[in-house]
């Protein structure tokens, strides 16, 4: 189909429009960044321009998961399946929709799902970095919002010039909050939930700056236990039922309630995209959004 | 609660209704969070968000009256689905905490650990007053009958609408069917005494028995979800012969049983012949 015929805007003007599109279409947040900036950080092939050619600007929309109210419930099944409502991928092809329509530029949604082992073809994370959204944290490397903490994001990268936001140039993660408390136990809050010595996921030191000196993410238990039902805990069970010899227990094992849950997961119910919350629930960025009446 | 704040949770309760009703619901209603005593603890709406003091319900996206005079019966399995009511009522959630300053959830759709709701939505429509159940299990409207639902659950204070006085089945039809035949449209196209689902007994204009054979319900109406996956996969392992094994999990039935679990949206219900026999909304599916 081709564009639109619109009015000639300028850069400013088309940025503006976009952003306000974005948010409009479910986002909560949304930053742009020109392409040249992946070249420090990704190696050639996954950068923006290796996806589409041309390209000149990456847009990245963040989008809260769930409601405050699921947060609050004491059933922890229910973040396992209010956890993600897919808001920032619809609001990102509605963005794509409109660069293609009503500008006549290419816009495609960057591809952050692995195709091979746990890699992305794009990173969502680093996307959202780059465009000034947040920054790393100690918790599973989550990226964190100054305003909202947790969001969930989604790319567009598009052959639009578009004018860029400027990288955060403040660290989100640590909080003062939790700077003080590593002070005093050796552990910020996430790491208290979940700490690497204790059988978690998660370890780390703050510098006297108050900063990041490293931090250590067990993504392989972390995915035990924020995946525990989808497609791994799906795979998990076959390979234990197809090795099953005994007919009556593997009958008992393909109706259980574990495989039945690990099937609905992978279904149309967006039952247990993710199960765990446990480092995100005591962390202090974007707690003020989590108060309510 | 002074006039004042009654109104303004009054006003809440009309914008939502309108935000509901322009999102593609055909009915809303209030429930009291504190009215779920017939459902076992732990699964009432104060157990899922304390402090809940109402569930909004909506109803709707159920088949089109095109969808309902289609010949094949398959067209029915891949186009019927809950998931538009569902996204609907997490974006009504949405806006209660985000407009209106109260917590929300979603009630998750599907079911928990053995095949139990977490919240009904059956009862949620019910003490909200969207309907009330039915012979053949679902609650149907008194205007549109058969339809999915979804409810929130919030602090939100909103104005009960309560259950509705008279039931919605049997409708005239079914009474006068009943005595003349000992028998409905739904209970003489599914009868239990004939390797059906349904059975029941009416009293005047009342329900007075009913039986709802639902594991029996379940393998017809989801032969191709969840459920035939597990059945599909227990016959291919118990296959012993490598050939015909490979022959069950490369077949048309393993196959549209895979794409039905998947977000393709096929066959999360296949069965609709009690509902397509009900004569409540019956009109909504008559066009020209």
């Amino acid at each position: 189909m081709a564009a639109q015929t619109a009015p000639l805007q300028g850069e400013a003007e088309i940025t503006q429009e976009i952003k306000d599109l974005a948010l409009k279409a479910g986002g909560d947040v949304v930053g742009i960044a020109p392409v040249e900036r992946w070249i420090e950080f990704v190696p050639e092939g996954y950068r923006p321009q290796d996806i589409l050619p041309g390209a000149k600007s990456v847009i990245v929309i963040g989008s809260r998961g769930p409601t405050v109210g699921s947060w609050r419930s004491p059933n922890h099944r229910l973040m396992e399946i209010n956890g993600y409502d897919f808001a920032n991928d619809r609001a990102i092809h509605v963005v794509c929709n409109h660069i293609e329509k009503k500008f006549g530029y290419y816009a495609m949604q960057g591809p952050s799902l692995p195709t091979a082992g746990h890699q992305p073809l794009f990173s969502g994370m680093l996307a959202a970095v780059l465009t000034g959204l947040g920054t790393r944290s100690f918790a599973a490397n989550i990226i964190l919002n100054p305003k909202y903490g947790l969001l969930y994001y989604s790319a567009a990268i598009t052959t639009l010039e578009l004018c860029p936001d400027p990288m955060l140039e403040q660290d989100v993660c640590p909080h003062p909050m939790c700077v003080a408390t590593y002070k005093a136990i050796d552990k910020t809050p996430c790491m208290a939930a979940c700490p690497a010595d204790e059988g978690g996921c998660l370890d780390g030191s703050i510098d006297t700056d108050g900063r990041i000196e490293d931090s250590y993410f067990d993504r392989e238990r972390c995915a035990t236990r924020s995946m525990n039902f989808g497609i791994n805990s799906l795979q998990k069970a076959l390979m234990e039922i197809v090795e099953e010899e005994d007919s009556e227990r593997r009958h008992a094992m393909i109706n259980s309630d574990f495989f039945t849950r690990s099937c609905t997961s992978v279904s149309f119910f967006k039952d247990s995209v993710a199960q765990c919350f446990e480092c995100m629930r005591v962390c202090p960025i974007g707690r003020a959004e989590r108060k309510l009446k | 609660m002074n006039d004042a704040e009654i109104s303004s949770l009054q006003a809440y309760k009309e914008e939502l209704i309108v935000e509901a009703k322009r999102g593609g619901a055909l009915v809303a209603g209030v429930a009291d969070a504190n009215a779920f005593t017939m459902a076992p603890e732990g699964h009432r709406p104060t157990d899922l968000l304390p402090d809940a003091k109402a569930v909004f319900v909506v109803g709707g996206a159920q088949p089109r009256a095109a969808d309902w005079r289609s010949p094949n019966h398959q067209h029915m399995e891949t186009s019927s689905t809950s998931d538009r009511v569902s996204a609907l009522a997490l974006k009504l959630a949405n806006h209660v905490e985000r407009k209106f300053g109260y917590y929300a959830l979603l009630n998750p759709p599907g079911v928990d650990r053995g095949r139990n709701p977490f919240v009904s939505l059956s009862l949620a429509a019910e003490l909200a007053g969207c309907g009330s159940r039915s012979l053949a299990g679902p609650v149907l409207n008194d205007e549109y009958g058969f339809m999915y639902y979804s409810a929130i659950i919030t602090t939100l204070p909103l104005p009960v609408d309560g259950p509705i006085t008279k039931a919605v089945c049997p409708a005239p039809e079914c009474i006068e069917m009943w005595e003349e035949e000992d028998t409905t449209p739904c209970l003489s196209v599914c009868p239990i005494s004939d390797d059906g689902c349904l059975d029941g007994k009416l009293e005047g204009d009342e329900i007075a028995e009913s039986r709802f054979d639902r594991a029996r319900c379940t393998i017809r109406t989801q032969g191709n979800w969840v459920p035939g996956f597990q059945k599909a996969l227990t016959v291919a392992l118990d296959e012993p012969d490598p050939e015909r094994r490979k022959m069950i999990l490369g077949s048309t039935m393993f196959t549209r049983t895979l794409w039905s679990m998947t977000y393709a949206n096929v066959s999360q219900a296949q069965c609709f012949e009690c509902m397509r026999v009900c004569p409540v909304g019956a009109q909504h599916r008559q066009l020209i």
